[in-house]
């Protein structure tokens, strides 16, 4: 699994990297600033409420 | 759209009723199902209450713009910074206000917010029961937002007068006149007040939000006096309501709803998610204006430049076309897209505050009164536009409220 931020997208909202740490983490002004784009297996529930749940549907998933 | 067996008139629905503000869901869901994109029949402005076509027109500012003109103005002289200005200017203004509300930052005070909570429930827990609206919802905010404008406490009974007379001015909705001259008095008070704590710090700079601003470059140059007064006017009322409005819907809620407050009594863990649910179904802030820029249509309606659309947050978090069982509240949800802050360039600025001031004073709440209701024989009441619970008279089994 592969992920994708839409940084023209971001706003900032942060729900990403309070729900998905392993994979997300905030930059100064707390925009999303994305820590890996190869999800391993234990991260994948994490990566899909990372996607579920950005209002700006930034995030794209890639399945294997 | 069809209105065969209709016996209400959607279009005749009061946005800015009590009524509607104490239970606007099924509402916004009629209208879903009637006239999705409507006209007023107040102003004949465009209503917007899908949540794909808010969302649209949310993140395009150049057709749906927050720059109004100055009569829809709350009292002010010139434009709140950044609420009422667009990108690009606006997005030079959030670089410098994003890094002082970001998650981070509101991170270090989460201990404090958590204290506050627990020093205001030391005051009535024994009490056996209280209004929640004064006693707890009004307090909550007020410590943070002294804290980071770096004012006096003794002049927070000021403030919060300030931020009513703008906000929800005595008369309100029946009055218009009589409001729009208290809320130009009220906004004449606020620049006062920020006029000297501007002079102030210029004299003597300390560790707070007009210092900084005082030091704050764009395209390095210094930002202008007004420019650090329509930030300060701004982030007085709305550093001062929504969080008060959130906590008063969110608790209503939970009293009149049992089966959901056991499930986060039981389980605390499940509070940061039954926060999000909660911002959803709620949505306090049900409604923002936008001026549109150019002719667009959305769904089968023609908008004209100049006309002041309203776009229904609260309705777009209850659509079934973007949740699964939208009609339902589940604290268990795992999707969950809500706008409540809103979304695109004008994401609230300070929702990671929010945030952290819902959950601190959920949970401190609950660990401490797990169980009570509404008082019997007493109705919540709701205020119109920004939907606060000014009246919600709550009461405990003395026994139960445990000690810190």
């Amino acid at each position: 699994m592969k992920i994708r931020v839409d940084m023209e997208l971001c706003v900032g909202h942060g729900r990403c990297y309070m729900l998905a740490p392993d994979l997300f983490d905030e930059d100064e002004r707390g925009y999303c600033k994305l820590l890996r784009e190869d999800v391993p297996p234990e991260l994948q529930p994490q990566a899909r409420m990372g996607e579920a749940n950005c209002p700006e549907g930034a995030i794209e998933i890639e399945e294997d | 759209m069809a209105a065969d067996d209709s016996d209400i008139d959607a279009g005749s629905v009061n946005l800015f009723s009590p009524e509607f503000a104490a239970c606007p869901q099924p509402t916004y869901r009629d209208l879903h199902a009637r006239c999705p994109v409507m006209r007023s029949p107040l102003t004949g402005g465009p209503i917007l209450t899908r949540y794909e076509d808010v969302v649209w027109a949310l993140r395009h500012p150049e057709i749906f713009s927050s720059e109004m003109e100055m009569q829809m103005a709350l009292g002010t002289q010139r434009p709140m910074i950044p609420q009422q200005i667009d990108p690009p200017v606006q997005t030079k203004f959030r670089k410098i206000l994003d890094p002082q509300f970001s998650r981070k930052r509101m991170q270090l005070i989460e201990p404090e917010l958590r204290a506050h909570a627990n020093r205001l429930i030391d005051e009535f827990i024994d009490d056996g029961g209280c209004e929640f609206n004064s006693s707890f919802a009004i307090p909550i905010p007020c410590n943070a937002f002294l804290a980071l404008l770096g004012l006096p406490r003794e002049d927070l009974d000021l403030f919060l007068g300030l931020k009513d007379g703008i906000i929800r001015p005595a008369g309100g909705f029946e009055d218009p006149e009589g409001a729009a001259r208290i809320r130009v008095e009220s906004g004449r008070q606020i620049y006062a007040y920020f006029e000297d704590v501007i002079a102030d710090r210029t004299k003597r700079p300390r560790d707070d939000m007009v210092s900084y601003l005082l030091k704050a470059e764009i395209d390095g140059q210094r930002i202008s006096h007004n420019d650090i007064l329509d930030i300060t006017f701004l982030l007085l009322i709305a550093g001062l309501d929504t969080v008060t409005s959130t906590l008063g819907c969110n608790t209503a809620f939970l009293a009149a709803n049992p089966e959901h407050r056991r499930r986060i009594v039981e389980d605390p863990e499940l509070i940061p998610n039954a926060v999000e649910e909660l911002l959803r179904w709620e949505t306090p802030v049900t409604t923002v204006p936008r001026v549109v820029k150019q002719k667009v249509t959305i769904g089968d309606l023609e908008i004209q430049e100049g006309e002041v659309a309203m776009l229904l947050i609260g309705a777009a978090d209850v659509d079934d076309a973007a949740f699964p069982e939208a009609g339902r509240v589940d604290f268990d949800r795992e999707s969950n897209r809500h706008v409540a802050f809103g979304a695109g360039p004008h994401r609230c600025l300070g929702s990671h505050l929010a945030r952290f001031e819902l959950t601190t004073a959920m949970e401190e709440w609950h660990r401490r009164i797990p169980d009570y209701a509404i008082e019997p024989g007493e109705t919540p009441r709701y205020s119109p536009g920004i939907r606060e619970v000014q009246y919600l008279p709550l009461v405990w089994e003395r026994s139960a409220g445990s000690a810190r």
